[in-house]
């Protein structure tokens, strides 16, 4: 245990440290996205671009970019946007001191990087390279460096530094002039030589400073060392004099400026001119010509800390208040500059201080360029970075839109080649379409919609952009659609369930027909056995795609299906009428319940707050108790709650289970190799007389030799069959219990195929099981668990009884209450009539299904159905009454009836679009159709608390289109369930 | 002035411990210890085995042989022996850890260790016979150095500097971690200026006694000090492995050279190792980098603290020994998602095949036995976390010939203790030292008080507040006294509870 623990602990998971870098020797890399700014030659590539990097290195950047064979291709998207790894010409990093003399060269600010640290917060704002300053606040505070904030490197990060002294780094302005006096005691200090007095040091004024610097300069030169800069000083400013290393002034005002213009043009020294942009600066702007032909670069201080409180700048008619405008008239005056935060901003906010000139007038190419290859030119490192082209360093920003957009955030960045920062995978997803229909006949345009933790969080013309949000942009994007009558999932099966089975247990995540489904935009199916019987047919409204069990279903049951035709007419609508009768006794019962508890206050001694808990739960449980008998069925079909736990408990379990399996298998794996593993999903065809030729599918986890899983076959059972067994070298045993009796399978692998026998009672069959997926991404579900035992209930003298919970009648219920939905099977004209009195009689407001006649009663039964599904052909051609063709579904649609399209089919309802298409091609109303598609549908099943909507705080079911939804010409291109995107 | 109580206390109470055991000190230093079983750390356990000791040193260890007829015998079958434990950096025991100057490579930790320091009382009473007294702990606590005093090694018995001395010059404290008020580039600049400062010295030497100056020479004679002293025979010039050389310093006398230099200079020629804190990752490059450029890297340990384990494959690289920080789990927090990360800092440097000492957080709480133990529930052997407390911080001392395990020929240095060393039950019994018994757990006071309460009418430690208040008690009726009695009877109480704590923690 102690060692798994070692094992763990020691490759530390904190970002990329230095000397943990394995890269393959020679590898090619292809970064793909959308647009590729290369700052290099103002060159952009639109319509999708490729950069080539080698080692490394960039070799190529384009458009039409040949990628050699065996390149990693990395496709970011064509709505991604790559920009080179932005250079903060100015950070904090280090945390900077000066040292105590005025001019100390000898304070190297590479001394205080630490390559160790995590730079996450910069390099998840896309900035690669950081300049470091030795201290601020002195004269010659000391020499800056300029290194990258993550990358390969060796075991002291020397591979991280672009340049151990990139420039001289001082100051003029104010920040130079509080230097205090150089004071160093003697040691031992006696009364002979006393304690030593303080030593002066300049500056304390602009003429202060520029005669310190005159001073120095000739110290350089050779003149005379009166030892008050230290020693040593002449010496090392000559060397880097001599290497012509650029000499960086902060300076803010303009009389500083042009003192500093003075001077170093006097000298024939390079000057860099630091700061400007802040709050001293109100003539910065006029300064721009003479700094133009000094052929001085700057780099200028957005004059802003966003992520701080607001600032007082001075009521005085002349107090400096910042300007945004400098960066625009040097750009205008074609000075090189640079822009960075202000001082003590960390460099996080580098392409907010970016995007802030702008205010000022400055274009974006300007300010991305001032972020990116101007400031690797200032501090001398441009050979390297700062811009993409071949030769240069494969640091990459990839942005999900323009890097100088607001909203805009880091997909991932790359540093010599290697990813460096990623967003997180779970991170929110921003749908920013031409056209967004909401699903209720409202067209946003343009739209957006934001989708975050399996919700729509946000909906309007434009949302906001959480950081690392995936930004998807389209022409048009519409709620998934609802395939109102389905028989997904049923695999062939032809029985009709009892009315208390509970449909959700056939629902089974990770079909591959049910993600095809998903994927032509149908995301949510209302499952229905094919068929009624008397007592009502349970329906479940589920999501094919969703990734485990819990997401899948929208609430089961969902609906109660009946038939009121009968073939004998003179039956019809009997059943139907006697389930109705129960039902309204049944509901009067909970009614007066419910009634008796509202007025009932429970007695205050004692007891108090176990009433209170009563009255507050409406106390099902205690309601189950009093009916022992169908207690469980109960419980399985209402607690929805309970089971939800039970399966989240079990989701854990076998979580951790199928780590320890992984190891387990990887043990093995060192053992013996020559036996695979079966884990995964397997196929096969069979026929188990008398039923036809179905699919069987088998999903199956080996853990150490034992086998289990579930298997699907129709002709088998009506539900899945948990099976267990187990693996003997080659051979493998399974079996389980289905609803037809027990199942077993006895198979060999041969050639990656089991081949064996499937026997079920006195039928045995050959099968040929194929592998179609190696993982086992099944939920285990839920055990259908025994409710609890009830805690001694105390009956509490007076309080109302519960009348028993009766799960047959209960969706009915539900029904009256308008929770819940009742499919009738009707036909005729007068049936449908009758019916639909028998269902006012209840109060309930059925949704018709077949109603053939429906359209000629349309104006009687308006207002007291809930839905209409009109049976399939959707043009009706009625030879009785002559060659008539009409539209039903356009009918009943303009007589104010919701419609709703359903496929009557499995992996058919894919085909819900094109149906509903044609429906318009006949004369309906687009709007209506794409309503029946969506939200009359969730409406009348009563499921539009979770679905048929693009709306906040609905199931995040959207499809990407790219066109109207129902032109014809449209493809679903991309669609996500429940926030996850369907692949 | 509750301060000065407490010292004053302890000073009592020092020399109450001491006169106790004053009679149990055998005359000579010879002794025989029978034991049930001696740990040797160097080769297998004896049972039931006899070490003699003669003159201060081990003269045989072995299975029950004979012990010497005109010996004592402390025959205890009970106890295990082991070798002292061995602190390889401490910067406890003085009367202030730091000096303010940034290099003072000239001041020695002697004229600031205080012998009756509680420090050195508790090290003999949770093992630790050797002690590397070293100046500047972390910034955080004492504001740091750049370059520090010279160490000393000392044992913790004495009453005074002389007695309790094992070793001088123990080796220079460098910090490469920034000192208060400086950043790690001021610090690097002021330490690698001390070394430029040193070759300035020398070059105006030997310019000086070029142009015929003697000012040194002078200042040297004024002094009194010895101008060919000691190793200057062999000749004058820099010596060892320094990677510079300054021409023509053979033509200055050794003793000319100031006080305030001549530590850095032998520090450079290898003559005393240094000891370099590196509190993070980031400072090791400077660390090693400063030991590399001027030729002391092999008398560098280092010190480590916070996350240094990162830079182990610099360390590794540099082939030089560590002393690890009394956190022996590293913890540290991703910046995105908060979630803490764990790191077991021996394993790491293990598995990077360092020598690594083990430091105590202080003698009571995290002790070198304490520290080991952890080790070695973290799955180091038994074996390695032993030796990262005995015979490790005894080579980084360079005192592997004389402590860190049982062996003819080293000090007489033995722990007697009541079971494993690494068990959490194990108390120390008897410490023999140079052959003297010097402490017999039955009769520590303080122990004693600990385990069974202080009576109230003597007074004593722990007791600063009983010290501080004397006219009170003077005032205080007979009938406070009636109650004071009784409350001391309720702690009696109280303290039996707390004596089983204080067996659990040792």
């Amino acid at each position: 245990m102690i060692h798994v623990l070692l094992a763990a602990l020691v490759p530390s998971v904190l970002g990329p440290l230095p000397g943990s870098f394995p890269r393959p020797a020679h590898e090619v890399v292809a970064v793909k996205a959308g647009t590729i700014y290369a700052v290099e030659n103002d060159l952009v590539v639109e319509g999708g671009g490729t950069i080539l990097i080698e080692d490394g290195r960039i070799t190529a950047v384009g458009k039409d970019v040949e990628i050699p064979p065996g390149a990693r291709v990395v496709d970011y998207g064509a709505d991604a946007v790559i920009a080179p790894g932005l250079v903060a010409a100015d950070t904090t990093f280090g945390a900077p001191r000066p040292s105590e003399r005025t001019a100390d060269l000898s304070v190297m600010a590479i001394e205080g990087f630490d390559p160790y640290a995590s730079y996450v917060f910069a390099l998840q704002e896309g900035v690669t390279c950081a300049y470091l300053p030795p201290a601020r606040g002195r004269l010659i505070a000391g020499q800056g460096a300029v290194v990258k904030l993550a990358g390969r490197s060796d075991a002291n990060g020397s591979g991280r530094v672009v340049s151990e002294s990139a420039m001289i780094h001082g100051a003029v302005s104010a920040e130079a002039r509080n230097t205090p006096g150089y004071w160093q005691p003697p040691i031992p200090a006696t009364v002979d030589v006393g304690m030593g007095v303080e030593q002066p040091q300049l500056p304390r004024t602009l003429m202060g400073a520029i005669v310190a610097l005159e001073e120095l300069v000739a110290l350089a030169q050779g003149g005379e060392d009166h030892g008050e800069y230290g020693p040593g000083v002449g010496a090392r400013l000559r060397e880097l004099i001599a290497a012509k290393r650029p000499w960086r002034m902060a300076a803010d005002t303009e009389p500083e400026i042009r003192a500093l213009l003075g001077f170093f043009g006097e000298k024939g020294l390079p000057l860099v001119i630091d700061g400007m942009g802040g709050t001293g600066s109100a003539s910065g702007t006029a300064l721009a010509g003479e700094i133009a032909k000094a052929g001085v670069a700057v780099i200028v201080d957005a004059p802003i800390n966003p992520n701080a409180p607001g600032r007082d700048f001075g009521k005085d008619r002349d107090a400096a208040w910042p300007r945004f405008d400098v960066a625009a008239g040097l750009e205008r005056a074609h000075v090189r500059f640079a822009i960075t935060p202000a001082n003590h901003v960390p460099a996080s906010e580098l392409r907010f201080a970016a995007e802030i000139a702008s205010r000022g007038g400055l274009d974006r190419k300007a300010a991305l360029r001032a972020i990116t290859l101007s400031p690797a030119e200032i501090l001398g490192v441009a050979a390297r970075v700062g811009s993409l082209a071949p030769g240069k360093d494969a640091d990459l920003a990839i942005f999900n839109g323009h890097p100088l957009e607001p909203g805009t955030s880091t997909l991932a960045t790359w540093v010599d080649g290697e990813v460096a920062y990623k967003r997180s995978e779970t991170a929110a997803v921003v749908l920013a379409v031409d056209e967004l229909f909401l699903g209720d006949g409202d067209v946003l345009r343009p739209g957006e919609v934001l989708l975050e933790n399996g919700r729509i969080r946000d909906v309007g013309q434009r949302v906001g952009r959480p950081a690392g949000a995936e930004i998807v942009r389209g022409r048009a994007a519409m709620p998934g659609m609802i395939d109102a009558l389905g028989h997904l999932g049923l695999e062939g099966s032809g029985r009709v369930p009892a009315t208390r089975f509970a449909l959700g247990r056939i629902v089974e995540p990770g079909d591959l027909a049910d993600k095809r489904v998903a994927k032509a935009g149908v995301t949510t199916v209302v499952l229905s056995p094919r068929g009624a019987n008397r007592s009502g047919a349970p329906m479940t409204a589920y999501k094919p795609a969703g990734s485990n069990v819990e997401k899948m279903l929208v609430r089961d049951p969902t609906a109660l299906r009946f038939q009121w035709t009968e073939r004998n007419r003179l039956e019809s609508g009997k059943s139907v009428r006697e389930v109705l009768a129960k039902a309204a006794e049944y509901s009067k019962k909970w009614d007066e319940y419910e009634k008796k508890m509202a007025t009932w206050t429970p007695p205050k001694e004692g007891e108090a707050g176990k009433g209170e808990e009563k009255k507050a739960g409406e106390s099902k449980e205690g309601s189950e108790e009093s009916k022992g008998e169908k207690k469980e069925s109960g419980a399985e079909a209402q607690s929805e709650g309970d089971k939800k736990e039970g399966a989240d408990e079990k989701k854990g379990e076998k979580k951790e289970k199928k780590e320890e399996g992984d190891k387990k298998k990887s043990g093995k794996k060192g053992e013996k190799e020559a036996v695979k593993t079966i884990t995964g999903a397997w196929e096969a065809e069979i026929a188990i007389p008398p039923f036809e030729k179905v699919r069987l599918r088998l999903y199956v986890l080996e853990e150490d030799g034992k086998l289990s899983g579930s298997l699907r076959c129709s002709s088998l059972s009506d539900d899945l069959i948990q099976v267990a067994g187990e693996r003997k070298e080659k051979k493998v045993t399974l079996s389980g219990e289905g609803t037809r009796g027990k199942a077993s399978i006895e198979a060999e692998e041969k050639d990656g195929k089991l081949e064996g026998k499937l026997v079920q009672g006195a039928a045995s069959v050959e099968i040929k099981l194929a592998q179609t997926s190696t993982e086992y991404e099944i939920a285990k579900r839920p055990e259908r668990r025994k409710p609890k035992e009830e805690k001694e209930k105390k009956e509490i003298k007076g309080q109302p009884r519960a009348p028993g919970l009766d799960p047959e009648l209960e969706p009915l219920r539900r029904a009256i209450k308008g929770e819940g939905a009742i499919v009738v099977g009707v036909d005729r004209e007068d049936e449908i009539l009758d019916c639909v009195e028998a269902f006012e009689g209840a109060k309930i407001k059925p949704i018709l299904l077949g109603a053939k006649d429906a359209w000629k009663v349309a104006d009687k039964i308006r207002g007291r159905v809930a839905g209409v599904l009109l049976s399939q052909p959707v043009v009706w051609t009625e030879p009785k009454t002559g060659a008539q063709r009409r539209n039903r579904y356009a009918e009943i649609a303009e007589a104010g009836i919701p419609i709703a399209f359903h496929s009557d089919a499995e992996e058919g309802a894919a085909e819900l679009p094109a149906i509903a298409a044609y429906a318009v091609s006949q004369g309906m109303s687009p709007e209506a159709a794409l309503r029946a598609l969506t939200s009359d549908a969730a409406h009348m099943f009563a499921i539009d608390n979770r679905v048929g909507l693009i709306a906040p705080g609905l199931d995040a079911d959207v499809a990407l289109l790219d066109g109207s939804p129902l032109d014809l010409s449209t493809r679903v291109i991309r669609v996500w369930v429940a926030g996850e995107e369907v692949r | 002035m509750l301060v000065r109580n407490t010292r004053a206390t302890a000073r009592l109470l020092c020399a109450a411990v001491l006169l106790l055991l004053a009679p149990a000190v055998f005359a000579g230093g010879k002794i025989a210890i029978k034991v049930g079983r001696i740990i040797t750390q160097a080769g297998p356990d004896i049972l039931n085995g006899v070490i003699v000791i003669e003159d201060g040193r081990i003269k045989s260890v072995g299975p029950d042989s004979k012990a010497p007829w005109d010996v004592e015998v402390l025959d205890h079958p009970e106890l295990v022996a082991f070798p002292g434990y061995v602190e390889a950096h401490s910067t406890r025991g003085m009367d202030r850890p730091n000096e303010n100057i940034d290099v003072a490579p000239f001041l020695d930790v002697r004229d600031s260790i205080d012998p009756i320091s509680f420090f050195f009382e508790d090290c003999l009473r949770s093992g630790i016979l050797t002690v590397n007294v070293q100046q500047g702990p972390p910034a955080a606590f004492t504001g740091g150095c750049v370059i520090g005093a010279q160490g000393m090694v000392v044992k913790p018995f004495g009453l005074t500097i002389e007695q309790m001395l094992v070793k001088n010059g123990a080796g220079i404290k460098i910090s490469a971690a920034p000192k208060a008020g400086k950043s790690r580039a001021t610090q690097a600049q002021t330490l690698r200026k001390a070394f430029t400062d040193l070759r300035l010295y020398l070059d105006k030497l030997v310019q000086d006694k070029k142009d015929g100056k003697d000012y040194a020479r002078r200042e040297a004679l004024y002094q009194g000090r010895d101008l060919e002293k000691e190793e200057n025979k062999k000749g004058r010039a820099m010596e060892g492995s320094s990677t510079w050389k300054v021409k023509g310093l053979e033509t200055v006398p050794r003793g000319e050279i100031d006080d305030k230099q001549e530590p850095l200079l032998r520090l450079v020629e290898g003559k005393i190792p240094a000891f370099v804190y590196c509190d993070a990752a980031a400072s090791v490059p400077l660390a090693l980098g400063v030991a590399r450029e001027n030729g002391f890297l092999a008398g560098t340990t280092l010190v480590l603290d916070g996350d240094a384990w990162k830079a182990a494959d610099l360390i590794a690289e540099a082939g030089v020994p560590v002393v690890l920080g009394p956190n022996l789990m590293h913890v540290e927090r991703d910046p995105v998602t908060g979630k803490e990360i764990e790191t077991f800092v021996p394993g790491v440097f293990k598995k990077k095949n360092v020598r690594f000492a083990l430091q105590s957080l202080n003698p009571q709480a995290q002790s070198l036995w304490y520290q080991a133990a952890v080790c070695v529930g973290y799955g180091l052997d038994r074996k390695e976390a032993l030796d990262a407390v005995t015979r490790t911080p005894a080579d980084i001392l360079h005192l592997g010939d004389r402590v860190g395990s049982l062996e003819p020929g080293k000090d007489g240095n033995v722990l007697l203790l009541s079971g494993d060393p690494l068990s959490i039950t194990t108390t120390v019994q008897y410490v023999v030292l140079d052959g003297n018994l010097v402490y017999d757990r039955s009769k520590d006071v303080r122990v004693k008080h600990l385990l069974e309460g202080v009576e109230q009418e003597n007074a004593v430690p722990g007791g600063a507040d009983a010290q501080a208040k004397p006219h009170d008690d003077e005032k205080a009726g007979e009938g406070e006294k009636a109650e004071k009695k009784k409350d001391a009877g309720e702690k009696k109480d109280g303290e039996k509870e707390g004596k089983k704590d204080g067996q659990a923690q040792r």
